[in-house]
């Protein structure tokens, strides 16, 4: 049992930040919209995790997973997303989290899943203006210190390093030769999208590796899929794909590593 | 796991931040190219010889952008009434299809004040400045 305060715990962590940035965003870009949004995400969210964990069966329930998901939701959905739709996309990632399972915890990230989806189904136009895209550049100073704050506290960084530094290097070396609208993702607001991403999507801890080996293979592999995706496609999935497939690999590996172990302790090594 | 060390963070940090620059500044005559012209004026078929009528027979060219990208269109205009809209040129980083009921809402309504396509904002605005473009392109001075 945790003596934890809740404050300290790496979701609280999580929560205080994403809850910062979208009033900041809302007050700067003085649109309202958006914190309705986080409402209707947020308790679509926490609901559908309620029924799901008692159709389960499952006896603690603690709610914070789920209001980061449609913090996440509300923050990345365009604020002029029907309120139905918002509602929608946040059912269909808390949906994911208790259906798509490995070994209790779920193999994607909840959030990413239902936003990819949600374009898949709906087309929905997903501004990220919880990034400050639609914002004065300076305004990404907000997000890297909360980005960091919470890459910190859940001890992320060598996923978040790899992930930035391969993907910027190879938008770099596109860029170079002129292919894949490079320019564009330099700059806001996919910039911001990147940032954001990096630092609260690819950090959460039950959809990602903790040894920071594993770490640096997770980003890297987002990173180029997602450049891939974009090079070739542009539009906005690129970066979810990315991290889907990374989920799927680190689920993959994690299965992988398990059998091994299995297998050496009923099979342990002949000693002379 | 042990915590990664501060000056490992700042290292990284300034590292990314090094390419981050060099894939900024090398991009920026693409970012340049990429903003869509405005006030293009092409293929003017004749000019009215109506000395009162408020916009010039011909099919006219505009572009709206926006930070998501960009949209051009052609509108054919015939005696002050639009009689054909084409986007020519969809660079949005979102779906055409949210936008492709505009051209005839443009027409059925004869103005650029389309109705906002729900989540499609950001088209909606570059399409409807892309339409005005043009129809200030059009206007008898």
């Amino acid at each position: 049992m945790s003596a934890q305060p809740w404050h300290k715990k790496p979701k609280s962590y999580v929560i205080i930040s994403l809850a910062v940035i979208l009033l900041i965003a809302a007050l700067l870009s003085s649109d309202s919209k958006g914190i309705f949004n986080a409402i209707v995400a947020g308790i679509t969210a926490v609901g559908m995790d309620w029924i799901c964990f008692r159709l389960r069966k499952r006896k603690k329930w603690i709610p914070d997973g789920a209001v980061i998901t449609g913090l996440i939701i509300a923050l990345i959905l365009s604020t002029a997303t029907t309120w139905y739709i918002v509602a929608i996309t946040a059912t269909m990632a808390i949906l994911s989290k208790h259906l798509l399972v490995y070994k209790n915890k779920p193999v994607f990230n909840p959030a990413v899943f239902g936003l990819l989806l949600s374009i898949l189904c709906f087309q929905t136009g997903q501004s990220w203006w919880g990034a400050f895209g639609d914002l004065p550049a300076w305004t990404i100073g907000f997000l890297l210190v909360a980005g960091y704050a919470v890459t910190s506290r859940v001890n992320k960084f060598p996923q978040v390093f790899a992930f930035l530094s391969l993907y910027f290097l190879s938008l770099f070396l596109l860029g170079l030769i002129h292919v894949g609208g490079a320019a564009d993702a330099f700059r806001p607001p996919f910039i911001n999208a990147s940032l954001f991403f990096a630092l609260f999507m690819l950090t959460d801890p039950p959809t990602s590796p903790v040894s920071n080996k594993d770490q640096v293979v997770f980003g890297l592999l987002s990173a180029i899929v997602g450049v891939i995706i974009y090079s070739y496609f542009g539009g906005l999935m690129y970066l979810f794909i990315g991290l889907l497939i990374s989920n799927a690999y680190h689920v993959i590996r994690s299965r992988t590593v398990s059998n091994i172990v299995y297998n050496s302790k009923r099979n342990p090594p002949i000693s002379k | 796991m042990a915590k990664m060390d501060k000056k490992w963070v700042i290292l990284c940090t300034t590292a990314i931040g090094v390419i981050y620059s060099a894939g900024y500044l090398s991009t920026e005559e693409q970012a340049a190219l990429q903003e869509p012209q405005h006030h293009i004026n092409s293929n003017i078929q004749s000019v009215s010889s109506q000395v009162k009528s408020q916009y010039k027979n011909g099919t006219f060219d505009g572009a709206g952008s926006n930070r998501r990208g960009s949209i051009e269109v052609k509108v054919t205009i015939n005696h002050d009434k639009i009689t054909d809209v084409e986007i020519s040129r969809f660079a949005m980083h979102y779906s055409k299809n949210d936008v492709v009921g505009l051209p005839q809402e443009v027409i059925q309504k004869q103005s650029a004040k389309v109705q906002n396509v729900s989540g499609a904002t950001y088209s909606t605005q570059a399409f409807q400045d892309a339409i005005e473009a043009a129809l200030t392109q059009a206007r008898n001075v």
